[in-house]
């Protein structure tokens, strides 16, 4: 199994083509056997009383944050199954479907880092040494955002933002309703940004399958019901966050 | 490029029915190649710009050969059936003048003496970039070369273009669209059809692959229904040498005609796009009109509409205009 893909050109030089796919069976297979480990040892350990989802609700995330999310979610999905099905032997016109949904997650992307950065608290995304308490201390409570999740935003932002980067400048390559297709590149190059983008590809595949995964644990499912609603119950909120680092207000 | 006056060494297999062939064809997958004329073939292994590690040679098989008259007055031809067999058959030149007029376009005598029909429309494509072996979007790599500033594009595509701008170079593509034919294809898995104009595979769907065949798959026969037997026809390849060359552009038209004016109507064009381009507008505006003169100088401009022609190959759009013009003048 190769981890890069190249091909010998016909003076005999190694042409660098991009990631090598075999390496989505890999993906693949480990996160359903991380997703398998964690479902067998979740059944063991004892889980605490769930939360009730009755009395008062706080607001979560904000109608406005809720769609972009839902907007970036269906973008990366579209993204992905464009990206891999004739990766896979699935023949179809993708590629027009693949580059409009890559510029509405940019656009999703711009938004929703000009909002977070003016008008919400970044502050709240950021990793602090509390942070790294929770894993060790049943004590000690998250903000609004657990370890975890900022540790899943994070990396999702690392990957997008390198599969955005890469993406557009290979949008950049191919004829647009905007522009003829640019030979600006020469192959080396154009094989490092097809394996930029492939292997941040992979790493999304990942990390899309462990947040379906969490986004559907029966522990979990409340912050689900939040970003679909907007709103968590006070004893939800009481059972998994600090109310000293993180006050929502009651939801409307 | 070095280009060798011997064979590289490989496994050759001859079986002597379709189901071993595809039995074969199918445990081989990629490394494989069938072999139909070998009139495409050849070049590739000559020239080591594909490496495959053995070949299933269909040349033994017998029930891949003959032309014979199918239920219902259509007629169906055996996928190693000559180039030349089809040109010259009284049933194909009777029933399907179209056809017969196509493969007897196809390159040079001898040529369409060992070409087959299967092989013609199986082809792959003549862009030079990919077969001297470059490593362009066809051949799995993330370039091309045809479509660049520099690029020697005059043969190539001006229509449905996606990354790759070659062309198909079957000429009896055309015709096969034209007359409805229907793809017979077999593997393990069992026999299955496809209509021609399904058959042709552009870039944007896959930018490897000419045709729907995958590793596994033999074209077995193709079958012309009676729909179109019988008809008006007009073909007509333009290309810079009268044989042993392919198309510049080619038109293969099918009229059906009552009292002096067009009832239905297939007008497809060749060596303008990966795949063979029908030129429905056309169809669309000729029905109910008379085929002559008057109609081909009023539709003609809609062969053309919504080309994107490369640098070196604009001329192919008038190029079409004017090969319509003389389907409908003929």
């Amino acid at each position: 199994m190769d981890i890069v893909e190249f091909r010998e050109d016909v003076w005999g030089r190694e042409v660098l083509l991009g990631v090598s796919w075999d390496l989505l069976w890999v993906v693949l297979t480990l996160s359903a056997v991380a997703i398998m480990v964690h479902i067998v040892v979740m059944t063991f350990l004892k889980s605490p009383p769930r939360p009730s989802a009755a009395g008062l609700h706080m607001e979560r995330h904000a109608a406005v944050d809720r769609g972009f999310h839902w907007i970036m979610a269906v973008s990366v999905f579209v993204l992905l199954f464009t990206g891999v099905l004739p990766v896979v032997g699935v023949d179809f016109s993708w590629l027009t479907i693949h580059w409009v949904a890559g510029l509405i997650l940019t656009a999703a992307v711009v938004f929703h880092t000009l909002r977070a950065l003016f008008w919400q608290k970044p502050r709240e995304m950021w990793v602090g040494a509390d942070d790294f308490r929770e894993p060790f201390d049943a004590g000690t409570k998250p903000g609004k955002y657990s370890l975890a999740q900022k540790g899943m935003h994070h990396a999702m932002t690392a990957l997008v933002l390198l599969v955005i980067g890469t993406g557009l400048v290979l949008f950049a390559m191919i004829d647009t309703p905007w522009w003829n297709r640019s030979n600006a590149l020469d192959e080396s190059t154009l094989g490092w940004i097809f394996l930029l983008h492939g292997a941040s590809t992979l790493g999304l595949i990942g990390l899309v399958a462990l947040h379906v995964y969490f986004a559907l644990r029966p522990e979990k499912r409340f912050y689900t019901r939040s970003m679909i609603s907007g709103w968590i119950s006070e004893d939800e909120l009481r059972a998994n966050h600090d109310p000293a680092r993180w006050s929502p207000e009651r939801s409307a | 490029m070095s280009a060798y006056d011997v064979m590289p060494d490989m496994e050759l297999f001859q079986p002597v029915t379709v189901e071993d062939a595809a039995a074969l064809a199918e445990r081989l997958g990629s490394r494989g190649w069938v072999l139909a004329g070998g009139q495409d073939t050849y070049g590739w292994l000559k020239d080591r710009a594909k490496h495959p590690k053995a070949m299933v040679d269909l040349s033994s098989i017998d029930v891949l050969n003959g032309i014979e008259e199918t239920d219902g007055g259509g007629v169906k031809i055996g996928a190693m059936t000559t180039l030349r067999e089809v040109s010259r058959d009284q049933l194909i030149r009777a029933r399907y003048g179209l056809l017969a007029a196509a493969a007897a376009r196809v390159a040079s005598p001898q040529i369409r003496n060992q070409g087959t029909l299967g092989g013609n429309v199986s082809q792959d494509t003549r862009c030079w970039y990919y077969r001297r072996g470059l490593s362009c979007y066809r051949a799995g790599g993330n370039i091309c070369y045809a479509d660049s500033p520099e690029g020697m594009n005059r043969e190539h595509a001006i229509f449905g273009a996606s990354r790759c701008v070659a062309v198909s170079p079957s000429d009896t593509a055309t015709a096969l669209v034209a007359l409805d034919a229907t793809m017979v294809i077999q593997n393990t898995r069992g026999v299955h059809r496809v209509a021609a104009g399904d058959f042709f595979v552009g870039p944007a769907v896959n930018i490897t692959r000419m045709t729907v065949l995958r590793p596994g798959d033999i074209l077995t026969a193709i079958e012309l229904p009676a729909d179109w037997a019988h008809a008006e026809y007009y073909f007509e390849k333009v290309a810079d040498r009268n044989v042993w060359d392919f198309a510049l552009v080619s038109i293969a038209a099918a009229f059906r005609t009552e009292n002096g004016t067009i009832r239905d109507a297939r007008l497809v064009c060749g060596a303008v796009s990966c795949v063979p381009r029908r030129l429905t507008s056309v169809e669309r505006a000729v029905i109910g009109k008379p085929r002559n003169d008057s109609t081909g100088e009023a539709v003609a401009a809609l062969a053309s509409e919504g080309a994107r022609p490369l640098n070196y190959n604009h001329f192919k759009a008038p190029l079409m205009d004017n090969l319509v013009r003389r389907a409908l003048r003929a």
